[in-house]
């Protein structure tokens, strides 16, 4: 998947997330210093993971922003640095402008976005910008994640469900 | 070709010009604006004074916004007269310029406090660069500030002039700060911090005279005890800057009333963001509800009629989030409600300065307060919006894993009401 394509984000396939929160490490890791889970321990500031994953009796799925269209984020964020990248229409955050106002995080309404309270800046899933695959959906063991446009994401289940028949 | 003009440059101005653009790319834009500086966004002003971002931190969109929108803006020259029949405005630079579809972005203005002595030098209000240019230039001369007010902008500049290094006393006439936005158990959590932080609170008086020579010196209360002070900054809410519409005809009440499409009155002539009064979803009411997202989804909302796309408005509720000394609060909606019929869901922890508070009407949720533990804030806020019926998770709202994954079943059966996107998009494999 080439990275500027549009509208892409990731997707949680509920059937097959076992809630191992793998894809919380990876993405902390792919976000540190080092970028790597050994040395990570060692940095004076331990990374922030960007997706959550989140169990109910009954399944459970790993929570990401959705990079919404008209994103109640950008639009509670005071300070402009939380904005809709041209291009990818995805959406992102410019930690230099960031004055932890957590106006954005009030404004989520899908809980996508963590406060980095040393830094005071809020923190949010940014596609991956240094890596031309994304880390989540790398790492997942059960194939449970998927990072492309939602007409990407139902051909691929349809196609993996014809296949298991 | 269309004549957009859009009086106030501001969160609902900009927002206006953007929805427009995103339909209409041809049509002629003018922005209006009495202020000299640009692009700038006042809620960072407190920030400023604290010194925690410079001038140009101030800025919320990119210099070249106005070109890249293709927008004609016009600064520091102020709409004096509308005649909606001419579809004209007139400028207090002598010019006047015409309009197919008008918005009016006005926004609000401090109130007074109408004691004496609110004309000596160091005394302020905060509301544009203007006037935190004005507190900064005295900050050097100023060893303790008062505060007259204990609302939301009252209390950032408390906060601001004590990371300034300054002695800061808050006068609050109620019996809790922060009034407006919370219930008293949130905002003694609150008030604790402030004091341990070194800003003294004081409750339950009012200022009744301020006093010096030429210069503040010192703050009377009522019950005619002394604040020494240097500055005094009053925070006392604010006014709609309604009457550039009312003389023109068109209808007010506190703020100028907007319809469905957050037209005005007047045919073409639209309104959004403090000066608007529109549907607030808690009360189904008309009120104003002067925060900043508000402000941008009026607009936006308010550029997409303008521009021809016909598009109600969903309706806002009061909400605001803040930050003192790394203690995190949300609200949104009814805090303290009064009336029958009202539930409330409270978790208390003081120690850990923890208060989640969730208030239910007919098990809809009219209103949350959430302290330190703000992470879902936003989940919350959509059932709110969205009026859901919350039964089925009720005795699990304020679990501490309480998220999103937990209405991912209301999300899906109630697709009517989540029928965006970026929600549809969650439940696909559920
Ligand atoms: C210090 C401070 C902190 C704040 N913090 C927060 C916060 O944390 N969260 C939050 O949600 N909100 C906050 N607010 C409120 C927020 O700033 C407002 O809700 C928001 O700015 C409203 O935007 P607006 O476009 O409606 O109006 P405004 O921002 O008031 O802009 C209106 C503009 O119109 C101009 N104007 C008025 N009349 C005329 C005329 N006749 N001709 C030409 N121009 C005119 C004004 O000068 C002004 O520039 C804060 C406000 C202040 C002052
Ligand atoms: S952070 Fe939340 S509101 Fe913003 S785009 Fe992502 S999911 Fe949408
Ligand atoms: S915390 Fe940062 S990104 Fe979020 S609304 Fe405030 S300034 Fe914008």
């Amino acid at each position: 998947m080439p990275k500027k394509n549009k509208d892409v984000k990731i997707f949680c396939d509920i059937t097959k997330c076992v809630a191992c929160r793998t894809c919380e490490l990876a993405c902390a890791t792919e976000h540190s210093v080092s970028k790597d889970v050994y040395k990570l321990l060692k940095e004076d500031e331990q990374p922030k993971r960007r997706v959550r994953v989140s169990a109910t009796p009954n399944e459970s799925i790993s929570i990401h922003c959705q990079h919404c269209k008209d994103a109640p984020c950008v639009a509670a964020c005071m300070s402009g640095a939380m904005h809709k990248d041209e291009k990818s229409s995805a959406t992102m955050h410019d930690k230099e402008k960031c004055v932890g106002c957590w106006m954005c995080v009030m404004a989520c309404p899908f809980g996508a976005i963590v406060r980095d309270v040393k830094n005071r800046i809020a923190v949010k899933c940014d596609l991956c910008p240094d890596r031309d695959d994304y880390a989540c959906v790398a790492a997942c063991p059960t194939k449970a994640l998927f990072a492309g446009t939602e007409e990407d994401f139902k051909k691929t289940l349809k196609e993996k469900r014809a296949k298991k028949r | 070709m269309s004549e957009y003009v859009i009086i106030g440059a501001s969160a609902a101005g900009l927002s206006c010009c953007e929805a427009i653009r995103e339909k209409d790319k041809k049509g002629k834009i003018t922005i209006i604006s009495d202020e000299k500086e640009m692009l700038y966004s006042r809620c960072l002003l407190t920030y400023l004074i604290g010194d925690k971002i410079g001038r140009d931190g101030l800025k919320f969109k990119a210099d070249d916004f106005y070109k890249k929108h293709n927008i004609d803006a016009m600064h520091g020259v102020k709409a004096v007269m509308l005649d909606i029949k001419k579809k004209t405005v007139k400028l207090d630079n002598g010019k006047a310029v015409e309009f197919d579809k008008l918005l009016i972005a006005t926004g609000a203005t401090p109130k007074k406090v109408g004691i004496e002595g609110e004309g000596l030098k160091g005394v302020f209000s905060l509301r544009s660069i203007a006037d935190a240019e004005g507190i900064i230039s005295m900050v050097n001369d100023c060893d303790t500030a008062a505060i007259l007010g204990g609302g939301l902008i009252g209390l950032r500049d408390a906060y601001a002039l004590r990371l300034r290094g300054k002695k800061v006393k808050v006068v609050v006439k109620s019996s809790q700060i922060l009034s407006q936005m919370l219930d008293k158990d949130a905002a003694d959590i609150i008030e604790e911090k402030l004091t341990k932080e070194g800003i003294e609170v004081i409750k339950g008086l009012a200022a009744k005279k301020i006093k010096g020579k030429g210069k503040v010196a010192a703050v009377e209360l009522e019950d005619g005890s002394e604040i020494e002070c240097q500055m005094v900054i009053i925070g006392k809410g604010v006014s709609t800057n309604l009457n550039f519409a009312k003389e023109a005809g068109i209808k007010v009440e506190t703020g100028i009333v907007a319809d469905e499409y957050m037209q005005t009155s007047a045919k073409d002539v639209y309104t959004a963001g403090d000066v608007a009064e529109a549907l607030d979803i808690t009360t189904g009411l008309h009120r104003n509800n002067s925060v900043w997202p508000v402000a941008v989804e009026q607009g936006h909302c308010a550029g997409h009629n303008m521009a021809g796309n016909k598009t109600p408005y969903e309706g806002s509720c009061m909400m605001n989030a803040t930050d003192f000394f790394g203690l995190p609060v949300v609200s949104i909606g009814i805090t303290k409600p009064k009336g029958t019929g009202y539930e409330e869901l409270t978790v208390k922890n003081s120690k850990e300065k923890v208060y989640k508070k969730i208030v239910l009407k007919d098990n809809i949720i009219r209103g949350i307060i959430l302290l330190t533990e703000i992470a879902n804030a936003g989940v919350y806020g959509i059932l709110l919006k969205k009026r859901i019926d919350i039964s089925p998770i009720k005795d699990r709202l304020l679990d501490d894993n309480f998220d999103y994954a937990k209405i991912l079943h209301i999300v899906k059966e109630r697709a009517d009401k989540f029928g965006k996107a970026e929600f549809k998009e969650t439940t696909i494999t559920l």
